[in-house]
């Protein structure tokens, strides 16, 4: 198990089962996620732009409730988390899975209830509950307390639909996507119920101990792993060849696993919890970048001969988000650090980070896991000029936003070290803010390049785009070179 | 072989689970268990819990986001002590269900907002940030008042009952709690924070303190540019005390152009506020920066030729002024009088500030609104009503 895998064609028999049909893949649950993933990105940017011109412009709305800050800004992260990422996971799981397992997910009738459950009684009631009125004040937990009920209850939904598969393959045989679907989707389920619930239940700065905790699952135990487990498919199912290590994958995994949660109380340094509670989170947050370079390390060798810029669209899309992944985790394993802490904590810096993790990493990881899926479903559309300018729009877009936010956080912690007024942090971050509004605008546009990618174009164009860039792909060509061979 | 690989990969997924009961006790339980045995120490043994107003102010307070903008989280770091106080200790956060503590800080931190700010400032405030702090970013919630921010809602009577509740627990543990808690917990000495006030807002306004004299600065043009960033809200653009921020304050913001002011009034004012009204104390602004503004706030009172009145009226003005006045505003008009304790502000000083004939006469015949100064018309007659306005105006001092 401890030496690079390089899989040649003759290892590449699938161990058991058959290799993975295309008509295993249901690929209405694909597309209907897909769009509703896209669909709502675009409602949870509305609340981000909103919120982002309140912060320049504070009397451009009016007062109103519907509109007013503190809930759009719910609404925005809420959105972006479960109505976009968590719809474009699904999809890429149900492209994914069959071909991972070479078997059916669960039941098409429960990933339809699983759809209307999630967007219909998660999603949209979510928004319009915390516009309401109805949510609690705690970070990626805004939604009330009866969707958060709905959320577990999906969540359920998503471990029966996805997970008998990899069981019944037999474990030894799993892929890394596949751990990492398995992580990702086990520890949400328990992740979820700890941040969403027990603030409510301990007071103070011993529920906060437990909001860190959620904050820093959110994202390592949920977007993270399945983001990953995007990029780990993609990379060899389009440049057709095996993953570099497979030892390094699985080290990387097992790593994640166990440091990604103890990073938490990292939200609160220089706070009365504990300070070994902190010291170790600050601790593990050091280690985790190191597992981070093993992860990107791994990927990067094997995206070797590809290029700086692949051609193939959703192959850039993950390998970008492979580099963006690095450098949030380096970037945050020192922003945890006190001395740097200190300063950039609690200013625009941490979110020009969070940007950088979801709008970089996990948004570019979903949109090629999903654009990746679209190309093989035979009657998709597919545009690819629209997802050329869909990649660079929205690369521009997020290396300006990010670096200006990541300098007005510097500006304000200098201020803020100072004597100065605190009004005076607020006057030199504005030019900021306003430089972080005008990003939308190329972000908005990728956006709107990314839904034309998937829904103008020919039918079918996905494949002769493959073909043009890789050269010809059955897809069932490419679950034997996701397999592990043989661990005898 | 096969069997040991299934083996090992149930060892792996029981371990997995494991890493994450290891993060939640470690990060999660055990922090809890210290943090409670901490507030069984160091609380009061009964610290006073919200009432049901401020319960349902924090629940607007979380539904409209504001610990999205608004830390309550003093950490045990110098530049966080210095500019809010005190660290927030977990025993003052036990009543909080959820806690309200934040991760990002665009306003200021609110952990000891409860008496910085007062009540009409508050309101104001809300109604329409900018009216009273003219580069505020807030968002102005309208929705919380029947029209203006003189007529608060329910909701905004709530909302403020809890922001004046903020770190209320801590000032009334007084200073034998603070000495307590010092004995229990060695985080403030071992980060040398020991910090001298509970609550280093430099806004927050007092009635007497130490106060650096300023020589009135010659530089009009950063006085003009401070005016209109910090006092034209509510001063006004010309400094008759009719800014946007004017309508809701009670008592109004002084006419600047119809009082004269003596250097150490202005000294005195901008240093350390007015207690009991709405204006803030600017302790946060660079000496230099506030003697210019000092210089610029001077230059609405244009000097003009009152009346002079003959001298029996005089003395009649000063039999009133020892009958009816001077136990407020005291025996040589400094605002001193041995009343002074007993008010919820400081009586207006005659010595620091001369007002205009015009506007002495109306505040003794109408009173003040907002300040316990009653209208005398009808207990004294015209004639003294107008000697008292009269004869105020001669306790200035330069």
């Amino acid at each position: 198990m401890d030496r690079p895998e390089r899989m040649s064609d003759s290892n590449t028999g699938s161990p058991r089962g058959t290799p993975a049909q295309t008509d295993t893949v249901e690929t209405g649950l694909v597309y209907a996620h897909g769009l509703a993933a896209i669909l709502m990105l675009f409602a949870s940017l509305v609340f981000g732009i909103t919120v982002s011109i309140e912060m320049v412009w504070p009397n451009a709305l009016d007062g109103s409730p519907w509109h007013s800050w503190g809930r759009l800004r719910y609404d925005h992260t809420q959105g972006i988390m479960l109505g976009w990422l968590a719809n474009g996971f699904f999809a890429f799981l149900y492209h994914s899975v069959p071909i991972l397992t070479g078997r059916r997910v669960t039941s098409v009738r429960l990933g339809q209830w699983l759809f209307g459950l999630w967007n219909c009684v998660v999603v949209i009631p979510g928004w319009v509950l915390v516009l309401a009125g109805f949510s609690q004040p705690l970070e990626w937990a805004e939604f009330p307390l009866v969707i958060d009920a709905f959320v577990v209850l999906a969540l359920l939904m998503a471990a029966v639909q996805f997970l008998p598969p990899f069981f019944s393959r037999g474990l030894e045989d799993l892929y890394v996507s596949s751990w990492y679907v398995i992580g990702g989707l086990v520890f949400t389920l328990l992740a979820y119920p700890m941040g969403n619930f027990v603030p409510e239940l301990v007071p103070g700065a011993r529920g906060a101990a437990f909001s860190g905790l959620w904050i820093h699952d959110a994202v390592g135990l949920f977007v993270t792993p399945l983001a990953l487990a995007i990029i780990y498919f993609v990379i060899p199912a389009a440049t057709r060849r095996p993953i570099y290590s497979h030892f390094l994958s699985m080290l990387g995994f097992w790593l994640l696993f166990f440091l990604y949660p103890l990073n938490g109380t990292h939200h609160y340094v220089f706070s009365v919890i504990p300070m070994e509670a902190q010291k170790g989170a600050i601790a593990a947050s050091a280690l985790l970048g190191v597992d981070v370079i093993i992860v990107v390390a791994n990927l990067l060798l094997s995206l070797r001969g590809t290029g700086w810029f692949a051609r193939d669209v959703p192959l850039r899309f993950v390998s970008t988000a492979t580099v963006f992944y690095l450098i949030v985790s380096i970037q945050g394993s020192l922003q945890a650090q006190m001395s740097i802490n200190r300063a950039v904590h609690f200013s625009d810096w941490v979110i020009g980070h969070s940007h950088l993790a979801m709008l970089g990493f996990a948004t570019f990881a979903a949109a090629g896991g999903i654009t990746h899926a679209w190309q093989r479903i035979p009657r998709a559309r597919y545009n690819p000029r629209a997802l050329e300018w869909a990649y660079w729009l929205l690369l521009g877009g997020v290396v300006v936003m990010v670096a200006d936010l990541t300098m007005a956080g510097i500006v304000e912690a200098r201020l803020w070290q100072s004597s100065a007024p605190w009004l005076d942090s607020v006057l030199a971050a504005r030019p900021y803010w306003l430089v972080r509004t005008l990003s939308a605008i190329p972000i908005t546009a990728g956006f709107i390049a990314l839904l034309l990618g998937l829904t103008t174009g020919k039918r079918g164009a996905g494949m002769d785009a493959v073909r043009e860039t890789v050269g010809a792909q059955p897809i069932q060509e490419i679950a034997p070179r996701l397999a592990v061979p043989e661990l005898s | 072989m096969k069997r040991f690989v299934r083996m090992s990969y149930l060892v792996a997924a029981v371990a997995g689970v494991g890493f994450f009961a290891l993060s939640v006790f470690v990060l999660g339980v055990w922090p809890g268990r210290v943090l409670e045995e901490e507030t069984r120490r160091m609380s009061p043994e009964h610290p006073l819990p919200l009432t049901a107003s401020e319960q349902r102010g924090r629940s607007i307070y979380g539904r409209e986001g504001c610990a999205y903008c608004h830390t309550q989280q003093i950490r045990f770091l110098k530049s966080d002590v210095e500019r809010f106080g005190a660290p927030v200790l977990a025993w003052e956060t036990r009543f909080d269900y959820p806690h309200l503590w934040g991760t990002r800080r665009i306003g200021p931190d609110l952990s000891r907002e409860g008496s910085i700010h007062s009540a009409d400032w508050h309101y104001s405030h809300l109604y329409s940030p900018r009216s009273v702090v003219p580069d505020s970013v807030m968002p102005s919630y309208p929705l919380f008042f029947q029209g203006g921010p003189d007529r608060p809602t329910q909701e905004a009577r709530d909302l403020l009952a809890y922001l004046e509740s903020l770190g209320r627990a801590r000032e009334l543990a007084g200073p034998e709690g603070e000495a307590r808690m010092r004995t229990v917990s060695h985080r403030m000495e071992e980060m040398d924070l020991t910090s001298p006030v509970l609550n280093a807002n430099p806004a927050r306004s007092r009635r007497q303190g130490e106060y650096p004299r300023l020589s009135l600065g010659n530089d009009p043009a950063r006085g003009e540019i401070l005016y209109r960033r910090h006092c034209a809200g509510c001063h006004g653009q010309r400094g008759e005390g009719d800014g946007p921020g004017a309508y809701g304050l009670l008592p109004r913001p002084a006419n600047l152009a119809e009082h004269e002011y003596s250097q150490d009034r202005l000294s005195f004012v901008l240093w350390n506020g007015v207690s009991g009204t709405a204006m803030p104390a600017w302790r946060d602004l660079p000496v230099q920066d506030l003697a210019s503004l000092a210089g610029f706030v001077r230059q609405f009172y244009a000097p003009r030729s009152e009346p002079e009145l003959p001298g029996q009226i005089l003395e009649l003005g000063a039999k009133v002024y020892a009958g009816h006045c001077a136990q407020c505003h005291g025996d040589e008009g400094a605002g001193d009088g041995s009343a002074v304790r007993e008010l919820r502000m400081v009586p207006a000083s005659f010595a620091g500030a001369r007002p205009s004939f015009a506007v002495s006469l109306r505040a003794i015949r109408s009173g003040v609104e907002g300040t316990p100064m009653a209208p005398w018309t009808g207990k004294l007659s015209e004639a003294e009503l107008s000697a008292a306005a009269y004869f105020v105006r001669g306790f200035y001092r330069q």
